[in-house]
């Protein structure tokens, strides 16, 4: 999709995007950061809601690593791994558990409340994903330049909500906001969180883990 | 007696998988593995004999060196029936299981609670990380780790209190362990009379392990022991326990902390089973980095004694270490381990010396083919020298250097 844009930005068409570039406190670009738009003009299209969204399990980690999906969205939860995992989460907007074998799908969970979901597994207690429910049809995830391009219509200029999250946030439930003005759909902005990230744990699993 | 208890428990906990199986699920796994050796000159000690590798001249050159069958079925949320089994050729064709237990592991936001009731292997090994307690770096196990596959066993219950990092976004999980049990007397008489070894057979809930026909078990001092240990069996039931701690930094660095003491009281012998109670405890303290992504150093360590008999007339010290590197590539994974272990007579009893050293070299190199099959093959150098051999009239020291080549496929 993205560079299927950046293709058409060079070819001289309109971009019909807004980029978005995501930096920390101390101005250097971040990477898988979720950005979404809220208003009255940036609403959850009715077909996305169609759409088949999926946070799978491969390799006892979760992928995507985090997933955004709109309000209203039903999510599956493929497992590719042979051995069962038991995915729950204890969020606010939807607390659930499953217990997934490779080749045994579970019925999708429906996600009606916005809201950040964090999902662990019962049996390899180092695995961790997000879903984040948006109440937008406007959102993204940042590249490894902070970068996020939002498409949009020409009619969807205006003032909008730009909410931001990252899974350092010391307070999961509380993204971001700030009142942003569109002008036109190929505008860049660049924003600066406001408040310093957590240390970012890296943890290292191998096939040699949590067999036990 | 115990031991029976536990089987009449696996085989409830199969029929009731089998008459659940369609209301719940579970999943069954299993690795056949094949293998091809250069055979020992001497018979194994599974067969009786003085060999101190585990394929020697009663073995086939190519046979199944193992198969296992590893079956879970979820009971609830929290309950989960765990059961595993296998075959090994040696001595005989053996079938059986090796664990068998249920395993309480609620939900919870923040720490973690574990039980698990039943048959198991206590987890003090990061070297017996695979499939039923196998190791994904050698085929043949750490002389320490051999010996607790053989003689250590769970069969009580266990309980684990862990601060998951992840829970708490810290970088350390920490965890406390404890288990009593029972059915594990006569720990410690495999390291008497034939002495630490690096191999890979487990043993089953109900085995039997023949001695070579050792001079120290014709004196009528030892008259009583059997030719043979059982074990896990029972004899002054009285409970044993261990308590442990795990800690790991970010899922790089591992440390295992145990202290085992099976409460053995070294002066009761069950006449009919012909088995004493050992005295047995010991420290083992395991250690695994991985330097990067693709190379890991695993260490372990164990020191204890040993006794059995009113007055302790076989008390042995032992201390058994290992340091293995583990690198992977393209599907490629290349081991090496050097181990050294000793066991060190302490008692009186002169017509019965115990004292042993193994020194072992072990290369594996193995090749992922596809989710179903690897391949592999294994050098060990084994060094033995052991003060029981001379008084039958065999050299002291021994060595050996085997070759093994073995397939496995994964279901």
């Amino acid at each position: 999709m993205k560079k299927l844009m950046g293709l058409a930005c060079l070819m001289g068409f309109s971009c019909q995007a807004l980029e978005i570039t995501v930096k920390d406190t101390l101005g250097k670009p971040l990477a898988g950061t979720a950005v979404w738009l809220e208003g009255d003009l940036w609403p959850v299209k009715k077909a996305s809601l169609l759409k088949k969204y999926s946070m799978g399990q491969r390799d006892r980690n979760f992928t995507p690593h985090a997933l955004i999906v709109p309000q209203g969205a039903s999510v599956e939860f493929p497992n590719f791994d042979s051995i069962l995992h038991h995915v729950y989460s204890f969020s606010q907007p939807k607390a659930f558990e499953l217990k997934l074998y490779r080749d045994k799908p579970q019925a999708p969970i429906h996600f009606t409340q916005p809201g950040v979901i964090e999902l662990g597994c019962n049996i390899h207690d180092w695995m961790l994903g997000y879903i984040l429910v948006v109440s937008s049809g406007v959102y993204g995830l940042t590249d490894e330049q902070g970068k996020v391009e939002l498409p949009l219509s020409d009619t969807q200029v205006g003032t909008a909500v730009l909410k931001v999250w990252h899974e350092q946030f010391e307070n999961l439930n509380k993204p971001e906001s700030q009142s942003l003005i569109i002008r036109d759909t190929s505008q860049k902005e660049v924003y600066q969180l406001k408040r310093p990230l957590l240390e970012k744990l890296d943890f290292l699993t191998d096939e040699t883990d949590g067999y036990e | 007696m115990v031991m029976n208890k536990y089987i009449t428990l696996a085989g409830g906990l199969l029929y009731f998988m089998a008459s659940h199986a369609v209301a719940v699920d579970g999943q069954l796994h299993g690795v056949i593995e094949v293998s091809m050796h250069e055979q020992s000159r001497q018979k194994a000690w599974t067969a009786g004999g003085w060999g101190m590798s585990r394929f020697g001249t009663q073995s086939n050159v190519i046979n199944v060196s193992r198969a296992a069958l590893e079956g879970r079925l979820e009971l609830s949320s929290a309950w989960s029936g765990n059961v595993v089994a296998q075959y090994v050729p040696d001595p005989d064709h053996k079938l059986g299981l090796t664990e068998a237990y249920l395993s309480y592991q609620p939900l919870s936001k923040r720490y973690q609670l574990r039980a698990r009731v039943g048959a198991f292997y206590p987890r003090m090994s990061l070297e017996n990380t695979a499939a039923a307690w196998s190791s994904p770096y050698t085929y043949q196990y750490s002389s320490l780790n051999a010996w607790l596959g053989e003689e250590v066993r769970t069969f009580g219950a266990e309980f684990e209190l862990k601060r998951p990092a992840r829970r708490f976004r810290s970088k350390y999980d920490v965890s406390f362990l404890g288990a009593v049990y029972k059915g594990n007397d006569p720990a410690g008489s495999l390291l008497a009379w034939r002495g630490f070894t690096p191999h890979d057979r487990q043993s089953v809930i109900n085995e039997r392990i023949q001695f070579a026909p050792l001079y120290a078990l014709m004196a009528p001092q030892l008259a009583q022991q059997g030719q043979f240990v059982e074990p896990f069996s029972e004899v002054d039931g009285r409970f044993g326990y261990y308590l442990g701690t795990h800690i790991e930094y970010l899922k790089r660095h591992s440390l295992r902390v145990y202290w085992y003491d099976n409460n053995g009281d070294p002066s009761v012998l069950n006449h009919k089973t012909q088995q004493y109670a050992w005295d047995t405890k010991f420290w083992s303290i395991a250690w695994r980095s991985k330097l990067s992504k693709q190379t890991q150093l695993i260490m372990q360590a164990m020191f204890g004694n040993t006794a059995m008999g009113e007055r302790r007339g076989v008390d042995n010290n032992f201390n058994s270490w290992f340091v293995m590197l583990s690198h992977s590539w393209q599907g490629y994974r290349v081991s090496g381990r050097v181990e050294q272990s000793k066991v060190i007579d302490k008692d009186v009893w002169q017509f019965d010396p115990n004292a042993s050293q193994t020194n072992a070299v072990t290369v594996n190199i193995r090749k992922r083919l596809s989710q179903q099959w690897q391949v592999g093959a294994e050098w060990q150098y084994l060094d033995t020298q052991a003060s029981f051999r001379p008084p039958v009239g065999r050299a002291e020291t021994e060595q050996e250097n085997l070759w093994r080549v073995t397939a496995q496929y994964h279901f």
